[in-house]
């Protein structure tokens, strides 16, 4: 009855990752993803959540009261010199991602640090000399590198099915905001941007997983009813000279759920990857892929992740990252990969408040 | 803890692909939703489901399901999917938890408001403490006022609820939960999960028994946790009684192979949503799936 189960389907997202050995995790910001990680920490084998922390306490009271018992600290740092974990989980709002990052790298904690990275690309490099210097494991949530299909759709584009890429074209759209809103979310001293820095951080990561780090980028963004830009369209220009478009907005009908899609063209086809499927139409047999048509879905995927939350990621991500923290191999979405979207963004917010003049990333 | 009298459903009709809950594809989702956007094409529908078999329906509270419930002559039998997660979650991070929980209450009716003060008041101390043993009830109570179903049959705790109390291993909070719900409404006591065999270990660990739990079980292993395999012998092992759901795999294979396959290895009855369905009439198959040897499916 089992073998029915069994996947074919080429993707380097075939086992459950695990801790190797041991491992005692802190838990910083008990918001939304505070409990998703919460959840998921609790379910991965040799995971102990011995500590959280949280500036409001009734998010503690809260936590505790869905039945974990880890001691709460209103405070980080007393919680980390308290209960010395081995690992912090950094889910608070993104301007103080870095100080709190830093506190737990100086006590000799492995970090993992909801994405994006930092408010500012300033923090984020403070942070990355930080962690350089503390050659401690620093991961930031991106988490569709976890989602089966995006990571069977970067292992075909790796393995060289669509051949040199020509173009690109990419989009993720989320029904969210139709109105004036409130929050550090729609704070861009606190929180690096609006729908950018917010939501769709998360396809810039998984372009430049898939495609490579872009050059230069031209933008522009419009606010339609927030503090801080809906949407954003950019172009990006890779080494190569092909151009990869990006397109993004909170504010459009009919995604109550975030909907990414990537469409590719290279030189042996085409690879279009959204989060119904993967589909890739091949002119010669490549990276494991038949001439023609090929559509996977990701019941046709390998799907490791022992427990559900929102999605098969959370779990994927946070045990790959603990596996990465005793001792495992590095995880994709590493300090230096989630610094490189930062450079991205920042260049892009530049060009956008320029008015779509062609900025290059990172200098 | 013992069981509610009332027998368990076998065959109930979700709607939660109405709320933007579904493992089909986005344009098909989008197709559906658009389908059923009037209450009479939902209540029309409801009608014919019952005729072909189906015991009632699974339904969150949304203006469209409580207009088509209201647009029936007849009530149909109602089990509340609650709380109405996706709405909630929107709701509350613009006006935060207490600001998305003050709006159902305003919006509730009298009645509604003066029993969830009682509840309340009876889970004072825990709602003080935050304890969702103590807050799910309240929850429970503004929801399924919400709905309006004239034939509750059971409340199922929605799976983002479930899950959460699960990887807490809050044993008292699913005491609790059932305990609750059999008293105060009178209805079958139920859990809605995407890690059945999960919940079936802790629930068979710590002697819980709800009326049914709903969770996925298809040929093509599709969010069957722990693991495939892992959830077959689950399913294979224990007494509680399983309500297969996501059936078709996100589209992968027809309704009746993932009914036929959810009842060989063990569940006890299904839930396939508004849109795992190409026909009505796949419904009766269901139900001849379900049926005892000899018996007829459908209504006559």
């Amino acid at each position: 009855m089992t073998s029915a189960f069994s996947s074919s389907a080429p993707t380097h997202l075939n086992e459950t990752p695990k801790p190797l050995k041991p491992v005692r995790v802190g838990l910083i910001g008990l918001g939304k993803m505070g409990v998703a990680h919460a959840a998921v920490l609790s379910m991965i084998p040799d995971c102990e959540i011995v500590g959280l922390s949280d500036h409001h306490g009734a998010l503690g009271k809260s936590l505790r009261g869905m039945g974990h018992r880890a001691p709460f600290f209103r405070s980080p740092p007393k919680m980390i010199a308290k209960v010395r974990p081995d690992a912090v989980f950094v889910c608070t709002q993104s301007d103080s991602h870095a100080s709190l990052a830093r506190q737990a790298l100086e006590a000799g904690c492995a970090v993992f640090v909801e994405k994006p990275l930092a408010h500012t690309l300033e923090d984020a490099e403070s942070l990355a000399a930080a962690a350089a210097a503390s050659r401690l494991p620093v991961a930031c949530g991106y988490t569709l590198a976890y989602v089966p299909i995006f990571a069977a759709a970067r292992h075909a584009i790796a393995a060289g099915a669509i051949g040199r890429l020509r173009q690109a074209r990419s989009s993720m759209y989320l029904s969210q905001t139709f109105g004036p809103r409130k929050g550090w979310m729609y704070d861009a001293a606190r929180s690096g941007g609006g729908v950018l820095a917010n939501v769709s951080s998360h396809l810039l990561f998984l372009l430049q997983w898939c495609l490579g780090s872009p050059v230069e980028v031209r933008a522009t963004s419009n606010r339609i009813f927030s503090q801080v830009e809906d949407e954003m369209h950019a172009m990006m220009r890779l080494p190569s000279g092909a151009e990869v478009g990006f397109d993004s907005s909170w504010s459009v009908p009919g995604y109550p759920y975030s909907a990414v899609v990537i469409e590719v063209e290279g030189e042996n086809g085409r690879l279009l990857v959204s989060n119904d499927a993967l589909e890739l139409e091949l002119t010669s047999e490549a990276g494991g892929y038949p001439p023609g048509a090929t559509r996977l879905r990701e019941a046709d995927l390998p799907q490791p992740a022992r427990f559900h939350v929102n999605s098969e990621g959370y779990y994927l991500e946070d045990a790959d990252f603990l596996r990465w923290a005793t001792g495992g191999p590095a995880p994709p979405i590493t300090l230096e990969a989630a610094l490189g979207v930062q450079r991205t963004m920042a260049a892009i917010y530049e060009s956008a408040r320029e008015g779509g003049r062609a900025v290059r990333v990172g200098g | 803890m013992s069981a509610s009298a009332s027998p368990a459903p076998r065959l109930l009709l979700g709607t939660e692909s109405l709320l933007g809950v579904s493992s089909a594809t986005r344009d098909r989702t989008l197709q559906v939703a658009a389908r059923f956007a009037e209450p009479e094409s939902l209540a029309v529908t409801f009608s014919k489901a019952l005729a072909m078999g189906v015991d009632g329906v699974l339904a969150s509270p949304t203006r469209t399901l409580r207009q088509a419930l209201d647009e029936l002559k007849g009530a149909i039998p109602v089990y509340a999917l609650l709380p109405n997660v996706p709405e909630y979650v929107r709701d509350s991070s613009e006006l935060g938890l207490f600001g998305a929980a003050r709006k159902r209450f305003s919006q509730a009716r009298l009645a509604a408001q003066l029993r969830l003060v009682l509840t309340g008041m009876a889970r004072a101390a825990g709602v003080l403490a935050s304890d969702f043993a103590a807050l799910v009830p309240l929850l429970l109570e503004l929801e399924a006022a919400g709905l309006g179903a004239r034939d509750l049959r059971g409340i199922v705790l929605a799976a983002p609820l479930t899950d959460l109390a699960l990887a807490g291993r809050h044993r008292r909070f699913f005491e609790r939960y059932c305990r609750f719900v059999r008293g105060r409404f009178r209805a079958a006591a139920a859990f809605e999960t995407r890690n059945l065999g999960h919940l079936i270990a802790a629930l068979d660990e710590w002697g819980i028994t709800p009326d049914f739990v709903i969770g996925p079980v298809n040929p093509k292993g599709l969010l069957m946790k722990p693991s495939p395999a892992e959830l077959l012998e689950a399913l294979r092992r224990t007494s509680l009684t399983v309500l297969a759901q996501e059936l078709r795999a996100g589209g992968r294979v027809t309704l009746v192979e993932g009914g036929r396959f959810a009842i060989a290895a063990g569940a006890r009855g299904l839930v396939p949503d508004l849109v795992d369905l190409d026909e009505a009439s796949e419904l009766k198959e269901l139900s001849a799936l379900l049926a005892p040897p000899g018996a007829k499916a459908g209504r006559p």
